[in-house]
C-alpha cells in the first residue's frame, strides 16, 4: 500500500473520534478573552506594538504555549489508543504493509491534526478580530499573507516537537506515563525559552518562534531572535531521531 | 474495602510512580529556582512559604492539576479499556461507591504529592531562610488550603472521565478546562471558582476572609459534583 493510501486509511479511522470537535472547543476559549479585553491592546504603547499586531500575537502566544502542545498529546492518545483496544492494531501489524510506512502515516495524521488546529485558530482569530473591530471601531484584521507566514512558521517549528511527543506514545506502552511525560515537558518550556539552550529542548520552540515575532513586532521590546545555525540542524536531528526510534518501536511491544 | 480494591487494580498500570514522579518533579521547582537566582527572594518581605509560594506555586499547581488530570484519565480508562466496565456494571455494587474509592485513592495520592512538595517548601527554607517559630504550623495551614482547594478539580475530572468512555476524550476535555482555568483572570473571584482554577491559589499572603469564601465554595462544589455523579449514573443506566 502507499503511504497516500495508508494515510487515508488513518484519517478514516478517526473520523467518528470527535477529536475535531475537542480541538474547535479550545480554539473558541481562547478567543473569548481576547474578544473581551479587547481595549487592552489600545494600552501597549510601552511594548510600541500596534493594536491589531497585539491581538493576533497575544492569542497566538496563548495557544503555542500550552493549549497547542498539549493538543497534541491528546492526538497521540488517539492515534495509539484506538486500536488497542479490541486488539485492533494486531490485525493492522498482520497485514502485508510495513510497520515503519503505518508509523510515518500515523504520524502525518497526527501533522494534520495539529494543522487543523492551527487553521482552526486562525478562522476563530479572523471572526473574533472583526468582532472586536465592531466592537472598538477600530480595525484589528490583519492582511492574510503576514498571519499565514506566522503560522507555518509555528506549524514548522512545532515538527520536532510532535516526533517527540509521538516517540514517546510509540515506545512506553503505559499510557500514564506518555502523557505525563507529555504533558509535564510543557511546562518548563516556559522557563527554557529564556535560556540559550532552548534550541535543545523542542517543547518550547513554537513557544519560541511566536515570542521572538512578538519581539520583531514590539519596537521597545528586545526577545530573543531565533538563530538559525544551531536550531535548524538540531532540530532537524531530534525530529529525524524521533521518528527514527518511532519507526523502529513501532508494534514492537504487541509483537513479543 | 473498595479503596483496597482499586489500590489493586491501579498496582501495575504506573498511577502510583506516575504521581510520585509528578510530586517530585514539582517539588523541584522551588529548589532549583532558590538555587539559581536566591538574591531575588531573600530580600522579600513577608514570610519565607509565602515567598516560596508566591515564586513558584503557579508552576507546581500546573503540574499538580495536570497529574490529577491524567491519572483520573487513567483509572477510568483501565475499566474501560477491555470492557471491564461492563462486567462491574452486572456485579452487586454501585457504580457511586466504585467512584467513591477511585476518588478516595485519588485524593489520597494527591496528598501524598502535596506532602512532597511541602518538604520542599520545608528544605527551602530551611536551607536558605532559616527556620522561625510557627513555620510549621503555616506551611501545614498551606499545603491543607490547597488540598482542599483540588478537591473539586479531583472529582470533577473523576466524573469527566467516568463519562467518556475513550480516553482522549476524557483527556482532551480536561486539557480544555487546565486551558481554561490557566486563562481565567484570577482577580475575578467567580470565574476563579472553577474547579480547575481552585488549585492556583494560594493561602499565605491572601487575607482570610478570601480564603473562608475560596473554602465555603469548594464545599458547595464537592457537594455540587457529587450530586451530579450520583444523578449521572442513575440517568446513564436509564439510557443503557
Amino acid at each position: 500500500m502507499s503511504l497516500l493510501t495508508l494515510v487515508g486509511v488513518e484519517v478514516g479511522k478517526i473520523r467518528r473520534s470527535k477529536i475535531l470537535l475537542i480541538l474547535a472547543a479550545a480554539a473558541v476559549i481562547l478567543w473569548i478573552p481576547s474578544i473581551l479585553n479587547a481595549e487592552l491592546n489600545f494600552g501597549m504603547q510601552a511594548e510600541g506594538i500596534s493594536p491589531e499586531n497585539n491581538f493576533f500575537i497575544q492569542g497566538f502566544m496563548g495557544m503555542a504555549w500550552f493549549m497547542f502542545p498539549a493538543s497534541m498529546v491528546v492526538g497521540t492518545v488517539l492515534l495509539s489508543q484506538t486500536e488497542r483496544a479490541n486488539k485492533g492494531i494486531l490485525k493492522m501489524l498482520a497485514l502485508p504493509v510495513s510497520t515503519a510506512r503505518l508509523c510515518i502515516a500515523k504520524f502525518v495524521v497526527l501533522l494534520s491534526l495539529a494543522a487543523t488546529q492551527i487553521l482552526m485558530m486562525t478562522g476563530m482569530y479572523y471572526i473574533s478580530a472583526v468582532i472586536s473591530s465592531g466592537t472598538q471601531d477600530y480595525s484589528f484584521v490583519l492582511p492574510p499573507l503576514f498571519v499565514l507566514r506566522e503560522i507555518s512558521l509555528i506549524f514548522l517549528s512545532a515538527i520536532p516537537m510532535i516526533a517527540f511527543f509521538w516517540m514517546l506514545s510509540v515506545c512506553i506502552q503505559t499510557p500514564v506515563f506518555s502523557i505525563g511525560i507529555g504533558l509535564a515537558s510543557i511546562v518548563p518550556s516556559v522557563l527554557l525559552i529564556n535560556t540559550k539552550v532552548w534550541f535543545a529542548y523542542p517543547m518550547s520552540y513554537p513557544l519560541f518562534v511566536i515570542t521572538s515575532e512578538y519581539g520583531k513586532l514590539a519596537a521597545n521590546l528586545d526577545t530573543a531572535q531565533v538563530e538559525l545555525i544551531p536550531w535548524i540542524p538540531v532540530a532537524t536531528l531530534i525530529a529525524i531521531l524521533c521518528l527514527g526510534i518511532s519507526c523502529l518501536r513501532f508494534g514492537q511491544a504487541e509483537r513479543r | 474495602m473498595s479503596v483496597s480494591l482499586e489500590w489493586k487494580k491501579v498496582k501495575r498500570t504506573g498511577f502510583l510512580p506516575a504521581f510520585f514522579g509528578g510530586g517530585t518533579l514539582a517539588a523541584i521547582v522551588p529548589i532549583i529556582n532558590m538555587a539559581v537566582r536566591p538574591e531575588r527572594y531573600l530580600n522579600q518581605q513577608g514570610s519565607p512559604v509565602q515567598i516560596l509560594l508566591d515564586a513558584n506555586w503557579q508552576m507546581m499547581a500546573m503540574l499538580n492539576v495536570l497529574l490529577i488530570v491524567a491519572g483520573t484519565c487513567l483509572l477510568y480508562h483501565t475499566e474501560y479499556a477491555d470492557n471491564a466496565m461492563q462486567k462491574l456494571k452486572s456485579l452487586p455494587v454501585r457504580e457511586s461507591s466504585v467512584f467513591l474509592g477511585k476518588a478516595v485513592l485519588t485524593i489520597l495520592m494527591s496528598f501524598f504529592v502535596l506532602v512532597i512538595e511541602a518538604v520542599a517548601v520545608a528544605f527551602c527554607t530551611f536551607h536558605w531562610f532559616g527556620i522561625e517559630k510557627g513555620f510549621f504550623s503555616e506551611l501545614c495551614r498551606c499545603f491543607g488550603y490547597s488540598l482542599l482547594l483540588m478537591l473539586p478539580c479531583v472529582i470533577l475530572s473523576l466524573l469527566i472521565s467516568e463519562a467518556c468512555k475513550n480516553m482522549w476524550v476524557s483527556l482532551g476535555i480536561g486539557v480544555v478546562c487546565v486551558f481554561t482555568a490557566t486563562m481565567l483572570p484570577t482577580t475575578n473571584f467567580v470565574l476563579s471558582l472553577f474547579p480547575f482554577a481552585m488549585p492556583f491559589q494560594v493561602f499565605a499572603g491572601a487575607d482570610v476572609a478570601k480564603s473562608m469564601h475560596y473554602i465555603y465554595g469548594a464545599i458547595a462544589e464537592l457537594a455540587v459534583c457529587s450530586l451530579a455523579q450520583l444523578l449521572f449514573v442513575k440517568v446513564r443506566r436509564g439510557f443503557e
